[in-house]
């Protein structure tokens, strides 16, 4: 049973290309409203959407031995044992986060509404169970908002902290807070063509540095970046520029080598 | 995969090993994603440090479905909002995982893998291939497809429609013979 109005071909395609993910916001946005409404379109995107999902398996791949083992051990850095979700240790300014909220509950409301009206005429029980779909979507959309927000917000908090360590460097600074690792620099040159700057980090009692992050500066030679190690097993952070991809040891001479002591 | 579902109540509790055995069972997925979408490894790295640490700090996000399929959308999501941040567009979202269409989708969709993929990939006319990778792995759209293949956008919407249909063919095909 058709519940929304007559449509073509034309518009299933559309719910295609949405189910891919290839549709411009504007579109997409019109698309998963119609979607709500109308049984046809909804049961194509449930037909496509899952086959989109698993497309990305298709790039699995293989990792070499050092790579994989360097991303482990970097990531296992970062995730304490018994560490509370970092939601739970966020300090989120009701100031900011406020405004978030009512467009989402707004886009939630309207569609309950809309569901309302045409409860009348439609299966209750499918359209109760869309509108959950929906709603759950912009739940977990404005959640994910709310986490990209204020992971900004501790590294602006980190960087203008008068209890972070600062370390200078040539053009800007080292800065480290409660395990947190960051570099600011301000004047740095664009990189050759197919070059990137790569930090390094030499960990405590190591022989030699470990590659970390690459990164270029942006159209003002201002580049804030985030290292992805531990402030707490770091003892130096140096830069190179490498070729673009990174490279496992520095292979030009270093801008800088500094010891965080 | 089943055990996941047991994973994740352990990820819940906040053990670590939970957490540590579906990093090595996802991380080489996370990055080959990651990878083919950046196209530097580097960065592909840093995706997947990204991916797995929203994991570990709000394990509560993913809630029931194939995890695979839901975690390989959030590392899309996360590559296309890196490839579209020059144009400032924060599109950060971790999608809540839409129910399939029944049983058989269930289990085809949660015994799908690489190789299954790759096979019923291969198995489409380059005309419906070509569209369907752009769109996922080129984070473009179907306007940006039509131009760049210099096909009529009409065109291009019928062949990503008709290709998924035939993949969707193909993986059941696969799985269930």
């Amino acid at each position: 049973m058709s519940t929304g109005p007559l449509h073509s071909d034309e518009m299933l395609e559309l719910v295609a290309v949405y189910a891919l993910g290839a549709l411009p916001p504007d579109d997409a946005r019109a698309v998963s409203e119609h979607i709500v409404l109308c049984d046809e379109c909804r049961a194509e995107y449930r037909a496509l959407r899952p086959v989109a999902d698993v497309l990305g398996y298709a790039a699995e791949e293989r990792i070499d031995d050092v790579r994989s083992a360097r991303m482990k051990s970097g990531l296992m850095r970062r995730v304490q044992p018994g560490a509370p979700p970092r939601a739970a240790t966020e300090r989120r300014p009701p100031a900011r986060r406020a405004p978030l909220w009512p467009a989402y509950l707004v886009a939630a409301a309207a569609i309950v509404i809309a569901l309302i009206n045409i409860m009348a005429t439609v299966d209750l029980r499918a359209e109760l169970a869309s509108s959950r779909d929906r709603i759950a979507q912009l739940e977990a959309q404005n959640e994910s908002g709310l986490r990209a927000e204020a992971r900004d917000r501790e590294m602006i908090a980190d960087l203008v902290a008068t209890d972070s360590k600062k370390f200078a460097v040539p053009g800007g600074e080292v800065i480290s807070r409660d395990g947190r690792l960051y570099m600011t620099m301000d004047k740095l040159p664009v990189p050759p063509a197919g070059h990137v700057y790569q930090a390094w980090t030499l960990a405590r009692g190591a022989k030699a540095v470990a590659p970390s992050v690459t990164f270029v500066p942006n159209k003002t030679g201002v580049a804030v970046v985030a290292l992805p190690e531990s402030a707490n097993d770091v003892v130096a952070v140096a830069v190179s520029i490498e070729p673009t991809g990174g490279s496992q040891q520095p292979t030009t001479k270093p801008l800088f080598v500094r010891p965080l002591e | 995969m089943d055990d996941n579902l047991g994973l994740f109540a352990r990820l819940r509790e906040r053990d670590i090993n939970a957490f540590e055995v579906l990093y090595d069972r996802y991380h080489r997925l996370v990055f080959g994603i990651a990878h083919r979408m950046l196209g530097e490894p580097a960065a592909a790295e840093d995706l997947v440090q990204s991916v797995f640490l929203k994991l570990w700090s709000t394990p509560d996000v993913f809630r029931a479905g194939n995890f695979g399929a839901w975690i390989s959308r959030v590392t899309r999501n996360q590559a296309l909002d890196i490839l579209r941040s020059k144009a400032m567009r924060a599109i950060d979202e971790m999608p809540a995982d839409i129910p399939s269409e029944g049983t058989v989708d269930e289990v085809v969709f949660a015994r799908i893998d690489g190789a299954r993929v790759r096979d019923a990939l291969r198995a489409l006319p380059d005309d419906q291939r070509i569209p369907i990778e752009l769109g996922f792995f080129g984070g473009i759209t179907h306007e940006q497809i039509a131009e760049q293949l210099n096909v009529p956008l009409g065109t291009i919407k019928t062949r990503i429609r008709s290709g998924l249909r035939r993949l969707r063919e193909g993986m059941q095909a696969q799985v269930l013979r």
